[in-house]
């Protein structure tokens, strides 16, 4: 689908093309009109001149030069002509003819007759030509030619003069064009921006802030906004209430079997199958926090606030347990993950390092440009590296030593991956044990 | 080692408190969140175990009056909704350690042990005087390497003796932490478990501060 910008653009430009050309074309035509008006106004006039002088002459072809009289017709093939032939045959011409002669004269009409032809020096010429007939009743013939070349130097000249103003007035067009596009589309610009921004922060987008035009699909989007936080409230809600109302009869039933156990009865595949399902249903509540905290709206946890809470926590817990744990976090840090979400991630595995490490653990968070990494080293025996693949897997236990269900690592990577980060599993270069690398997505406002 | 149970699920609130007896702990349940806020701000807990999804008023807000009352007996929190979230509310709000449902009962039992020590700030789970052992993880109890058969009650007195070691207990404290909530609270009993506790593990065990109490001294 090709974009606004690019529509409105490409039909401003060829609108303002199609403007220019038919501007150009008429403006020329109008030009030309003009100017071979002139032209012949001058014409007519030299004409007009040449008429009275013969009329006034004393019919020698002094008198009739000195009558009209102008220089241009005294400087040889100057451009400017006359000719008069005498009733008797005899031929005046202007001195700047030299030799040569206009064209023959056309029959007697009676009217003034114009008409371009080419010189003896293939001058491109006008002329104007009228059978005279004077009060004494003789008959004369007058002709006056200009030459055209001044004529199509002007025209020319015009026409340059025209192309180039249009040329202006067309990349103004398309200059025009361009902020035309910019200023239309600058609501919808501020739309994707504010939405975007919204992904962030509480609240619905301004309607009043936006034209009328676009008002509608503001509201709309904010409807769907509205929708989206509700579905995602509740689908969590919904999860919660339901690992709930399972987990406490499930605790039940394990006890109950466990007693049975202490007492030699057989349920070992009993107790089997109910650790299956308790790890499935943990993976299943996880997986549908980790679906709805992806496509939710308002999601960023400054770590600030949550690892700090997060990092209180487990040192305590790892004080009950005689360990220590340091934090390294850097300060205004903020990813793209919802805050609850964020700390099943780190819950899980600070409680595995918990479970595993010797007698230290480490928490550092820093920035990397567009990610933040964080990371989670202990001193514990570590994930050889042929195993690390599987301890991410759903479930998989590599050492059934320590209580819990395999699934730590699983849920911190699903969740992990379902908000586009990623996690990693090295060996800690400082502690030795097993490093733990997440790395999100920062959260840009 | 008395202990509030504060879970409304009737049959884990049995089980829970089954297994604790049998462990020589005397245990109060509470149904509810008003119930449970009730007993841990007026008997003298040595642990609270809090389920913090409650009926009437959740545990959170449970354990945050505790705390805001400056009440601070060690609280174990039970979970059964599923995130990291809530665990680390009631760690921030003042809670000891948490379990999520469903667990294993000895986890439990290690995990009150383990408060229970940390409370009375001894590391080792075994207690020692003049040949007399002590073993808090299933409180049996030899003298000088044989066993002595003792009752619940006599294992009661004697745990909150040695996990008081060295502090003065009076009999009101002892009966206090020995008997449950609507129980026959007779501190005079108590001079009876005293006696038989002195003939079964010999007279220098508990020594006797006269119209005062009675101590357990071990060497710090």
């Amino acid at each position: 689908m090709i974009s606004l910008r690019a529509r409105a653009i490409t039909g401003g430009v060829i609108w303002a093309i199609f403007t220019i050309i038919i501007g150009v074309f008429g403006l020329a035509s109008y030009v030309d009109r003009l100017a071979q008006e002139r032209f012949d106004e001058l014409l007519v006039t030299r004409h007009t001149q040449a008429v009275i002088s013969v009329a006034k002459s004393a019919m020698t072809q002094n008198s009739i030069a000195s009558g009209i009289g102008e220089a241009s017709y005294r400087r040889p093939f100057s451009g400017q002509y006359w000719q008069v032939i005498a009733p008797d045959g005899e031929v005046f011409v202007s001195e700047s003819l030299v030799d040569a002669r206009l064209p023959r004269p056309g029959p007697n009409t009676g009217k003034i007759s114009i008409a371009n032809f080419v010189g003896e020096t293939d001058e491109q010429l006008r002329r104007i030509e009228e059978w005279l007939t004077l009060e004494d009743g003789s008959i004369w013939h007058v002709q006056v030619a200009s030459s055209l070349s001044s004529l199509l130097q002007d025209r020319n000249q015009l026409r340059g003069n025209l192309l180039l103003a249009f040329g202006l007035i067309a990349i103004l067009g398309i200059i025009g064009a361009f902020l035309q596009a910019s200023t239309t589309l600058r609501p919808l610009n501020d739309l994707r921006r504010e939405v975007l921004s919204r992904w962030d922060k509480e609240g619905g987008l301004d309607v009043a802030g936006y034209p009328v035009e676009v008002a509608p699909l503001v509201n709309d989007i904010n409807t769907l906004l509205d929708r989206n936080r509700e579905i995602i409230t509740r689908s969590r809600r919904q999860a919660a209430d339901l690992a709930h109302a399972v987990k406490t009869p499930s605790a039940i039933v394990r006890n109950e079997l466990e007693a049975l156990q202490r007492n030699g009865q057989p349920v070992d595949q009993s107790i089997a199958a109910l650790n299956r399902l308790d790890a499935q249903l943990n993976r299943s509540f996880a997986r549908i926090r980790a679906d709805g905290g992806s496509s939710s709206i308002n999601t960023y946890t400054d770590l600030d606030i949550s690892l700090g809470r997060m990092s209180k926590a487990f040192t305590s817990l790892a004080g009950n347990l005689g360990k220590v744990l340091i934090s390294d976090i850097s300060s205004n840090l903020r990813v793209r993950m919802d805050r609850t979400d964020f700390e099943e991630v780190i819950g899980n595995l600070l409680d595995n390092a918990l479970k595993w490490s010797a007698t230290e653990i480490r928490i550092t968070a820093r920035d990397e440009q567009d990610h933040v990494a964080i990371i989670i080293e202990d001193d514990g025996p570590g994930i050889p590296e042929a195993d690390r693949k599987t301890a991410m897997m759903s479930g998989q236990r590599l050492d059934t030593s320590q209580p819990g269900t395999g699934l730590g690592l699983a849920i911190a990577t699903d969740v992990a991956y379902a908000y586009g980060g990623e996690v990693t599993l090295g060996t800690s270069d400082r502690l030795g044990g097993l490093k733990v690398t997440i790395r999100l997505k920062t959260s840009g406002f | 080692m008395r202990i509030l149970l504060a879970e409304d699920e009737t049959a884990l609130a049995q089980q829970i408190k089954s297994v604790l007896t049998s462990e020589g702990r005397v245990v109060d349940v509470a149904r509810d969140g008003v119930e449970a806020q009730f007993l841990g701000e007026t008997e003298p807990y040595d642990v609270i175990i809090l389920d913090i999804g409650l009926p009437q008023r959740d545990g959170l807000t449970v354990l945050k009056s505790w705390r805001s009352k400056q009440i601070s007996t060690p609280v174990l929190i039970l979970t059964a909704r599923d995130g990291w979230s809530e665990r680390v509310d009631g760690l921030d709000a003042g809670a000891d350690d948490y379990l999520t449902k469903p667990f294993h009962m000895p986890e439990l039992s290690a995990r009150i042990r383990a408060i229970i020590r940390r409370k009375s700030e001894q590391r080792n789970p075994v207690f020692e005087k003049d040949g007399i052992v002590f073993d808090t993880r299933n409180n049996q109890v030899t003298v000088r390497g044989l066993p002595a058969s003792l009752t619940a009650q006599e294992v009661a007195v004697l745990s909150y003796l040695f996990n008081n070691s060295n502090k003065l207990v009076s009999r009101t404290e002892l009966s206090e932490h020995i008997y449950e909530y609507d129980g026959d609270r007779d501190s005079n009993t108590i001079a009876v478990f005293i006696n038989r506790l002195r003939k079964k593990l010999g007279d220098g065990l508990i020594e006797t501060v006269r119209g005062r109490g009675y101590v357990i001294k071990l060497a710090q």
